[in-house]
């Protein structure tokens, strides 16, 4: 059983004339432990592809099943439930929240699933640690640099230990040689048995990772 | 989510605006300030009259004898007046619910002599139970009140308010002293105090008084010196529920008996009825202008939290893509409207209790900060957080995630 697997998904935004398909009937499979780049041209319907998969949209037709479970069409808190736990989602401008230390950041996602505020906190810097940042809990994140800021990203997406680790375009904007690093810890994770999946419109990743899905508008066309 | 997340990020949201959150604030707390420093006035107002009425007894109806005006008599000369022996007999013996009539007769143009001095202090006639209508009481264990056998023996004695005694005796111990008015001497055999220090028919200070006996006062000072058998009736009602209707009876009795009108009827219990109307007429236009400027508070508070949200969408869309639901975001902004209003609700409170000290001290007017509204104002800004948080935090919920995280 893969890990991923969508049957048939399509998200069409508005109706009628103006009816935007973003994806058209895509079926994809991904399996545990692979490092994934999701390739194309903006417009291609990557994002959307990766909303989807982070459950933070609706399909419009089609199935979505994780580890097993058919997760299109949920209530809005059963997708925060599976959102929360089995999904860490990086973003290109990292999103981390400016008036709270690194060390909260990282908490922020535990604190949804419920964990006990010493766990949470022993946990956040054992992850921080382990992506070089561990003499820096207190620090804000408007103390740190680009790259550092998207290991706290990193750390805060692997905080409830997901299956899946979504990254949309998380090395956009870093340098070259801080995204190499980036492409270093997705390896690092997906080592360890994790999936790492990656929206990229940089083409140099593709040797980089193991698989990659590119899309043409809202179509499926490399797997 | 934890009560703990809640307040950590409202004070993060507070901080990062506090000038701003502050002047969202205001509106809440110059509504609180101002219901809270009015009701303090108000109530102060209303617990001083109440105390005036009470101090008459709130069971009895006055009775007090007014002289005529001439032209009322049509020019004839008027040497007798007001309530009459013959009235306070039929008051006692007709009207149901009349527990005791207690007249008092004043001597008004004879000074009170002692040690051959004189004084302005009053000497007036009254029943013993004058002490427990008037809610006086025997100030020295060593002496007594006026008792029956007073009248029926027509002893010569009368007892001190404790005022007067002062001024009539000095340091000096007035027990077994005498007082004389008009050649008549009287033994002081006891002192008198009202700790309400009520003034007879709203006129004279109880205290600053010298009573003998009704019957043996008028016998002295005969008809010679008196236009009136009394200038006051005190008249003590069984049943308060019933109070007005004996009082339209007493109404109805002298003006059939009485041609003129020389005398008046002041009724304590209704006056504190019409205090109370006026009291609540007052409560609501008080409650008006509350509702009034919380509502403005309110609508500030609505603005600033929209203002926050429209600021914080691409914090609400990580959040949400970290997994918080609905829920908590619904929780997290009205927790922060409401912290918002309950804060200017204190602070308002504060500043409404500082009004109220002012109002004492530069007006002498006596303000209450009762701890009803001090609750009622608190309960209210929290209504208004509730109520005006509502809509923003609902709407900062209903974001979807993806459009959040476009921002």
């Amino acid at each position: 059983m893969s890990l991923i697997q969508l049957q048939g998904i399509s998200r069409v935004y508005g109706s009628g004339k103006t009816a935007v398909h973003a994806l058209r009937s895509a079926d994809l499979r991904i399996e545990k432990g692979t490092f994934v780049a999701i390739y194309g041209a903006s417009g291609s319907g990557k994002s959307t592809m990766l909303n989807m998969l982070g459950l933070l949209d609706e399909p419009t037709a089609g199935s979505y099943w994780l580890e097993g479970r058919n997760v299109a069409n949920l209530s809005d808190k059963e997708r925060s439930y599976i959102r929360c736990r089995k999904v860490g989602i990086i973003f290109q401008s990292f999103n981390l929240f400016p008036h709270f230390s690194i060390l909260e950041n990282v908490c922020m996602p535990m604190r949804f699933a419920g964990l006990e505020r010493k766990e949470m906190l022993a946990r956040a810097a054992e992850l921080l640690d382990r992506l070089g940042l561990g003499s820096r809990l207190k620090h804000s994140p408007s103390q740190l640099s680009g790259g550092q800021c998207q290991r706290v990203a990193i750390a805060r997406a692997l905080a409830n230990n997901p299956a899946v680790i979504l990254g949309d375009e998380p090395t956009g904007n870093l340098d070259e040689k801080t995204g190499d690093e980036m492409i270093g810890i997705f390896h690092e994770l997906v080592a360890e048995g994790r999936t790492v999946v990656m929206v990229t419109h940089n083409a140099e990743y593709e040797k980089e990772v193991q698989r990659v899905i590119e899309l043409h508008d809202g179509t499926v066309v490399r797997q | 989510m934890s009560l703990m997340y809640n307040l950590e990020s409202t004070w993060l949201s507070l901080k990062h605006h506090a000038f701003r959150s502050l002047l969202a604030m205001l509106g809440v707390v110059l509504g609180v300030a101002a219901v809270v420093g009015m009701l303090a006035v108000s109530e102060g107002a209303k617990r001083e009259s109440i105390n005036r009425i009470q101090q008459q007894g709130v069971d009895n109806i006055i009775l007090h004898s007014e002289k005529p005006r001439i032209n009322e008599s049509g020019g004839e000369a008027i040497f007798f007046y007001g309530i009459s022996k013959n009235d306070i007999a039929h008051f006692n013996s007709v009207f149901e619910n009349v527990k005791t009539v207690v007249p008092i007769v004043e001597i008004r143009h004879k000074s009170i002599y002692v040690n051959g001095r004189p004084s302005d202090v009053i000497l007036a006639g009254t029943t013993p139970e004058f002490l427990t209508v008037s809610r006086s009481q025997n100030a020295d264990p060593r002496g007594r009140w006026l008792v029956d056998t007073d009248c029926i023996l027509s002893e010569m004695v009368c007892s001190v308010g404790v005022d007067a005694a002062r001024q009539l005796f000095g340091l000096e111990d007035p027990l077994g002293k005498t007082v004389s008015v008009g050649g008549t001497t009287f033994k002081v055999v006891g002192l008198l105090k009202n700790p309400l220090r009520s003034k007879l028919a709203g006129k004279n200070d109880i205290n600053n008084m010298v009573f003998v006996d009704y019957e043996t006062l008028l016998s002295i000072f005969n008809r010679d010196f008196m236009a009136v058998e009394a200038n006051y009736v005190y008249v003590q009602v069984e049943n308060l529920d019933y109070l007005k209707n004996t009082a339209g009876r007493i109404r109805t009795y002298l003006s059939e008996v009485h041609e003129l009108p020389d005398y008046t009827i002041s009724v304590p219990y209704e006056l504190l009825l019409a205090e109370q109307a006026t009291q609540r007429v007052f409560t609501i236009v008080m409650g008006s202008i509350a509702a009034i400027s919380l509502l403005v508070g309110g609508i500030g508070i609505m603005n600033i939290m929209l203002a926050n949200i429209y600021e914080r969408t691409k914090e609400i869309g990580t959040l949400r893509a970290l997994g918080a639901p609905k829920q908590t975001i619904l929780v997290q902004f009205l927790f922060e409207a409401v912290t918002l209003t309950a804060l200017g609700g204190l602070i308002g409170v504060g500043i409404g209790f500082l009004i109220a000290v002012l109002i004492k001290h530069a007006a002498a007017m006596p303000t209450i900060v009762t701890p009803g509204s001090v609750i009622v104002a608190l309960t209210v800004s929290i209504l208004t957080g509730i109520i005006f948080g509502t809509h923003p935090a609902w709407k900062a919920a209903s974001l979807s995630p993806i459009e959040a995280l476009r921002r």
